[in-house]
This record gives C-alpha cells, structure tokens and sequence, in this order.
C-alpha cells in the first residue's frame, strides 16, 4: 500500500492502531475457515467517526475495505480478498447501556457475546442467541452474519433480537435504523436488511439489542434410540404436543462412536442416535415439559433416558455433546463445517442421504446439530494436505447443498455465504434473486468498498 | 525444522478462535500475533518459507507466557505452548541467543560457583547502601527498560546460599521415609527461608532429607529454545540424583517440578524416566503421601492461593496446596481466590523482558487478591511469589504473598 495513504490512516487513528508488519497482517488473513487472503493494512478504529474517516479515504482512493470482529467466523466472511484494509472492530467494545425498564441493551460492536450474556444475567435478563464461538465472537460479527446457536429453535436468531443499528454506510455516512422499541415499521427494515448483510452494506458501530426475563430452571434429557427414526419422530411429537425444547441437539452413530472412543463415557456404539433434549422456565413448566418429554420417548421405542436437574448432573449429560468437536477431529485434522439446513421433518431423510453423499465419495461425515431447527451440521473431516481428498470434499459439498435445496432447505441456516458458499448462491437466490441483491449492493456501495467478492 | 509430532499438531488448529477467551497476553493487547492460533499461523508460515526468522518474529514468539490456558481449553487439542518452545528452538538454531541470554546460559547457570557469586554481589549491593543510594539519586530511572521498576522485583536477599547454610542430610535416627531435596536456585539463592521451612516440616514429620550437588533445572534454557544447555543441566541433575537411595524427590518449586518431568522427553534416558517418577511437588508429599495433621493455634489470618501454571494441571496440583491451607485452620482462614488459575505474567523472564505487559496481567491477580480480603496469598512457586509480591507492593496493597510451605512450617512447634 502507498505510504501516503498509510500515513493517512495512521493520522485519522493513531499509529499504535495500524498494523503493517507482513507478520502481523498474516495473523489477520484467516477466520475459522481454511481460506486466506492477507490485507495491506490491519487498522483498530476507536469509535464512529475514525471509522467514517477510514471509509471516507477508502472510497477517495478506491481501497476495499474488509470488517472484522474476532476472526471465528466460519464462511470467509471477514477474509480479505484483494488486499486492502482489514477493518478491525475489537477495540471498539463497551456495553453503553442494559436498560431494564425497556428491556434493551446498547452495545459496541466489539463487545464478546458471551460477556453481554454474563453482564445481562446478573440482572436476570437474557439475551438468547448463543452461537458456538460465544466466549470470542463479537456481537458486531453476531449482526453481520446473523449468527444462531443451539437456543434458536425456541428463541431465535440474533436478528430476532436487534431492535436497532448505527452503521456506517459503504460511503462513509453514519445511518441510524430501527430504534428501542419492539414495534417499528417506520420505513423499509434497514436493521434487518443490515443484520446478516455479511460486510458488505455498511460497517456496524452500535447495535441495540432486546433482552427478555432469563427463564429460572432448566431440566435436561439424554435420551438413545436404537433407531434413527424413531428419534427423528420423537421430535415430531415433542412439538406438536406443544413443547418447545431450548435445547435439542442430535448425535448421529458416527458421532457417538467418534466421542466414546475419545472419553469413553459408556454411549452405546450400536445405536443409531442420541438426543439431548433441554427445557427452561418456571419449576412447574419444566417438571410437565420433561415428564411429557419422558413419556413421548418411551413410546417411541428409546432404548434409554436420562433426566437431570441439577447443574453438576446437568453437566454430565452435556458432557458427551460438548466432547463432540475434539473427539471429530481426533479422525483427521480439517473440518469442513457445514450448516446446510432442511426443514425439521425432513431430517431423517437428509441423514439418509448425507450417508449416501459419504459412502460415494468415501469420506469421514459425522452428524451432529440442531435437531429442532433442522440445522443439522455435517461436518467432513478430512486431511487440507491430501489433494486428491479435498477434491472429493468438494464434489460431496456441493451434492451436500444440492440435497438440501431439494428437501426444501437452505445453503446456510447460520454460517453465512462469505466466500464458501458463493458459488452455490444462485441454486437457492435463482437468477432474479441474485441480481435482486447485486442491485442493491450496487446502489448503497457504488466503489465496491466494504467487503468485495462476498456473497456474490 | 519442528519436530514431527508439532508439524502435526499444526494441521488440528482450525483457527477457531477460541484460544482468545483463554490467553492472558490477548486480554491485554486484543492483537492476534499474541494468541495462540496467530502463532500457529505463523509457524505455519514459518513451515511453508513464506517467512524466515527476523526481529519481528522473535519479538512475537518471545511475547508468550508459556501458561498453557490456550492448550488446556482447546477443543482440537493444540499444544501451543510446547509448539511456541519448539519455534523457540527453531529461532535459536536459526539466529542464535540474544547476547544477554546467552551469556547467562553458557557462563552462569551452568556454575553453581558463579551464580552464588551473583547472589552474593546483589545481596551487597542492597545491604552495603548502594542500592539505597542509587534508589535515592534517581540514576536507574535514567537507564532505559524501566531499569528502576524491574530493581525492585528482586526481593532482599540473603547473600548465604542455602544450601551452603544447611547440611547435605539432616540425619534423624529411624526416619519413616528418606527424600532427596531438590531446591531450585530461587529458594537455594533468593528466599532461603522457604528451603528451612521445609526442613522443618519434613524432619518434624520423621523424614529424613539429604540435599545432593545440584544445578538449575533448565527452564529458562529450555523454555527460550536453547536445548543444549538444557540438556546439559538436566544430565547433570539426573548424574547427582540417580544413585541416590531415596523415596522421593521432592521440591518446593512448581517450575523445577514440572521440568523435571520433562527430563524423559528432553534426554531420552532411562535414568530420567525412573527418576520422574519418584519426582514430588512438596505440597502434594505433605497431602497424599504424609498426609499431615496439624494442630495450629487460633490467629484467624484470610489466606488465599494462587495456582502456579506448573503446578495446576498436574494430578492433585490444584487440590493438594488447598488441602494443606485447609489444614491450617483456624491459624489461617482459607479463601477461594477468583481466577486462581490464571497466570501472574511471572513466566521466568518474561517479567523483565515484557515488564510492562507482564505487570498489566499481574494487575487482574492483584485486583482478584484484594477482592478476596485475604491478608496472605499462598502460592507454590517461588517466581509466583516474588511477582505477586512486586505487583502488590506496585498497587499499594499490604498483602503478603508467600510459600504455602512457610505457613505450614509456621504453625508447626519447633522441638529445637
């Protein structure tokens, strides 16, 4: 990059906010994918007004512009792609305001989720979304991909929680959308057009969030089927009898076998699934919930059922989910992560083929997700070094996609399209789609600053 | 080039992130070259000839505390720590020693002799006036480094080594069991008081102790890449220890501990592979093999614990030291500190290489010290101690850190 324009960065933030050493770019050319691209510059703005300046300049010089929270995302949304300017957010990171009158809470969007989770909870409020990476991730990166988690079946993604935004638009304007209130239908829904915008409408510098009441008592089933049917079915039923579980994860065998031969916690290798079923809110909904829960599973032929209370007896059960993604690994080093989503009932038909897409190109794909939103997370594991196997990944993801789009599904229930999904994009969008979005880029970044070359 | 098993060990990091909710170095500079998987990155890099070693390089691979929270909390099971010591290594074969600790290494730890020497000329220079003096004038203040900060981390010393105050064997009549001593060169040159005080401990419970010739364990070679020297120390300890008739070895330092139990590895001996096991940290030896009873006398003094990064992940590591702080109630009222398990930013001597930053991390122990409203911090490891004690003094805080042994010797009656 031009040390004019260098020179220029570093006087809008400061010099102890720029990094231009190869060494240290390189730290900041990956997310959780395995995908690449190292920026010119790393800049850390302070607050709105650095970041305007940033994008002002960046527009006078033609620079791309790449926005960044913690680097954990899992689509290459935040990897830069023709150099430029990695456009850190981490610094910017107060909790301006948790409001519990209005049930609201005004964050910077470099604040950890799971710090606002803690803060928000010693008042008993609860801000839901959950994804994984939560004691790292940024609530900046939670709004740009709208981020989920295993609590969205019963309460939603993160965009079902912002009720408001401040953003810095693609030509360096600031913008306010939404608001602090729940009903706002006051023009066209920016803050919804904004969250899950990837990057590549505008730079987020404020987020306000809605809280709700944190429910009192959880109560958690362990549950294995001998029959992935029966499991998938028993779902069903959980539902329709009117339980909505905060928690209900699935482990297919492949996964069971991978975790009992990494902890030996004594799962059973030959059966084909294990629920993990959880409830919250008062003590009386959740003794009813658990005991209808109890009773469903034994009519649907389970083979055993574990309930807990307790937090320590809680935490066992937990144990073998949270044992999931070291124990994948332990098969072959790379992950290849996918979030591919189908409607709840057909679950076990997306099982079934997932096993097919596996035995074809004969390649290691446990099963384990979120049963209850249908957001089942194949994950192939395999080796980046062998060439000649990541071909095949290849060829299995796309059949992986084409799968889910034919079961009614999508590309991605909450990883995003970044750059690893892009070339998929139109199998869902359809050509008007597509260019329905293009259009819109298009009008709101006429210099294709924020964030090029993702999505589409 | 790394070692194979590190070589593999870089394709499981999936740059999840997750090391940053961990790293005490990443809370303080929110920068990516400090936390584990930007190391990892970088090795990588380092692997694949995109990079070559230079300054810059050094100076992000010496900014590691080697704590180990990131290899403990990774879900792919990514041994950072160790894979940082073999770039270290790496980076020394590549482009040497930088000139101070390299002399260090060669001319000082492998000389008992001359390390003594040392003891003695700093033991002189705060008796004899002359650090009063120069404190006074406001000279080290002029030297660059924070020379006048990092002055104040050493502790008064007492100049007489201890090993050369007390004898090679304390010689009880029919002791129950026999162990050697291994004392590490903080106790043996800094704070002698912790060596007497196991003494006392151990002979008042019918332990016989014999103190053999013994060298530094090797850490500061061995966790700044240099191997040959490591190695040389650690053949020399196992030579001084091996034929010994002895039960156990103990020690009162969490870091010669946990070296220790390296020497396998590090040698590849078969002398070092009997000897770690007979290896013990003292507070575990007083819990699970003693099992001590104490009777202490009523003074009512909170004390909380602070878990050296050495001492916590081992087997009984974590609980041992609680248990005997237990023990002494109610001499002492035991308090759970907050985050007892994060790092003091001591790691050897990353405290006068990073002293800012190390004093920055030291801070949140400091904070979490007070919060406790204990009067002492018991610790296990006697670089733990001397940085707790430095970043207390720096906040204005009366709390005292010292050696969990200290405070079991103090409530046991002399017979003497």
């Amino acid at each position: 990059m031009d040390k004019k324009i260098i020179n220029q960065v570093i006087n809008i933030v400061g010099p102890e906010n720029v990094l231009t050493d190869n060494e240290e770019r390189i730290c900041y050319s990956y997310d959780g994918t395995f995908k690449r691209g190292i920026p010119d510059i790393v800049v850390f703005p302070g607050n709105t007004q650095e970041v305007v300046s940033i994008i002002k300049l960046a527009n006078s010089e033609k620079i791309p512009v790449f926005p960044r929270g913690a680097g954990t995302g899992l689509s290459g949304g935040s990897i830069p792609q023709a150099n430029g300017i990695a456009l850190v957010m981490t610094k910017m990171n107060k909790i301006k305001e948790i409001n519990e009158n209005d049930l609201l809470a005004v964050v910077e969007p470099g604040v950890i989720t799971g710090h606002l989770h803690q803060e928000v909870e010693k008042l008993n409020l609860f801000y839901p979304p959950d994804p994984a990476s939560l004691k790292t991730c940024t609530m900046g990166g939670n709004i740009a991909e709208n981020a989920g988690g295993p609590r969205a079946f019963k309460y939603g993604v993160t965009r079902d929680y912002v009720l408001g935004l401040e953003v810095v638009t693609p030509t360096g304007k600031v913008m306010r959308t939404g608001g602090r209130t729940v009903k706002n239908v006051t023009g066209y829904d920016l803050t919804r057009l904004l969250t899950g915008s990837e990057g590549t409408l505008g730079v987020i510098t404020e987020i306000t969030v809605r809280l709700i009441p944190k429910p009192k008592y959880k109560k958690t089933a362990l549950v294995i089927f001998d029959n992935l049917d029966d499991a998938a079915k028993t779902v069903t039923v959980v539902i329709s009898e009117g339980v909505i579980p905060a928690t209900l994860e699935l482990m297919d065998r492949i996964t069971i076998a991978c975790v009992e031969k990494n902890t030996k916690l004594g799962l059973p290798l030959d059966a084909e699934a294990i629920l993990l079923m959880e409830v919250d809110g008062s003590d009386a909904q959740t003794t009813e919930e658990i005991n209808i829960i109890q009773n469903i599973c034994k009519k649907n032929n389970c083979r055993r059922i574990e309930v807990a209370s307790t937090f320590e007896e809680r935490e066992k059960l937990w144990k073998a989910r949270r044992a999931v993604s070291s124990a994948i690994v332990q098969l072959k080093p790379t992950k290849i992560s996918e979030d591919a989503t189908v409607p709840r009932s057909k679950i076990p038909e997306m099982i079934r083929r997932l096993r097919e897409i596996a035995t074809k190109y004969n390649l290691n794909l446990p099963v384990f997700g979120h049963a209850g939103d249908g957001n089942l997370h194949p994950n192939i594991i395999a080796d980046k070094s062998d060439k000649e196997e990541m071909e095949r990944v290849e060829k299995a993801v796309s059949e992986i996609f084409e799968a889910a789009l034919e079961l009614g599904g999508t590309l991605s229930g909450e990883h995003g399209v970044g750059i690893m999904k892009k070339p998929y994009l139109e199998w869902e969008l359809g050509e008007v789609g597509l260019e329905y979005l293009k259009t819109i880029k298009k009008a709101v970044d006429p210099n294709n600053i924020l964030n090029p070359g993702k999505i589409f | 080039m790394l070692e194979k098993q590190y070589r593999e060990m870089l394709n499981k990091c999936s740059r999840c992130g997750g090391c940053q909710a961990h790293c005490p170095l990443y809370t303080e500079t929110g920068r990516e070259p400090y936390v584990a998987r930007g190391k990892v990155e970088l090795i990588e890099n380092l692997q694949g000839g995109n990079l070559e070693w230079n300054d810059r390089l050094a100076e992000i691979f010496s900014t590691c505390l080697l704590c180990g929270s990131c290899s403990e909390n990774c879900p792919n099971g990514v041994e950072v720590d160790k894979m940082v010591r073999a770039a270290r290594k790496d980076l020394v074969a590549a482009r040497g020693l930088p000139i101070i600790k390299k002399n260090v290494f060669q001319h000082l730890l492998k000389y008992n002799g001359r390390l003594k020497t040392i003891g003695k000329l700093l033991a002189f220079y705060q008796k004899s006036g002359l650090q009063k003096v120069l404190r006074g004038t406001g000279i080290l203040k002029l030297f660059p480094m924070k020379l006048a900060e990092k002055e104040r981390i050493l502790p008064r010393i007492s100049g007489k080594a201890f090993r050369d105050s007390f004898p090679a064997k304390t010689g009880l009549d029919n002791p129950k069991l026999k162990v050697a001593y291994f004392t590490g060169c903080v106790t043996n040159l800094v704070t002698p008081q912790v060596g007497a005080s196991v003494l006392k401990v151990l002979s008042s419970n019918n332990v016989e102790v014999i103190i053999p010739v013994q060298y530094c364990c090797g850490v500061p070679a061995l966790a700044s890449g240099e191997m040959e020297v490591a190695k040389f120390l650690a053949a020399e300890n196992i030579k001084y220890f091996k034929s010994l008739d002895v039960d156990y070895i103990v020690m009162d330092c969490a870091t010669c501990f946990s070296t220790w139990l390296e020497y396998p590895e590090l040698l590849k001996s078969e002398d070092a592979s009997q000897l770690a096991k007979k290896v013990m940290d003292i507070n575990i030896f007083l819990v699970e093999i003693l099992d001590i009873k104490l009777e202490p006398r009523n003074l009512g003094i909170k004390v909380t614990y602070h878990d050296p990064c050495h001492l916590k992940r081992t087997p009984g590591g974590k609980s041992s030291p609680r248990e005997l702080l237990k023990r002494l109630s109610p001499c002492y009222e035991y308090v759970e500190l907050e985050l007892a398990d994060r790092c003091c930013g001591s790691a050897g001597s990353f405290n006068l290489t990073h002293y800012d930053l190390s004093q920055k991390v030291a801070m949140h122990k400091v904070d979490s010290i007070a919060n406790s409203k204990a009067e002492i911090v018991a610790s296990a490891c006697p670089s733990c101690i001397m940085q707790l004690n430095h970043s207390l003094q720096n906040s204005g805080s009366k709390v005292e850190a010292k050696h969990v042994i200290e405070l079991v010797a103090e409530c046991i009656e002399s017979d003497e």
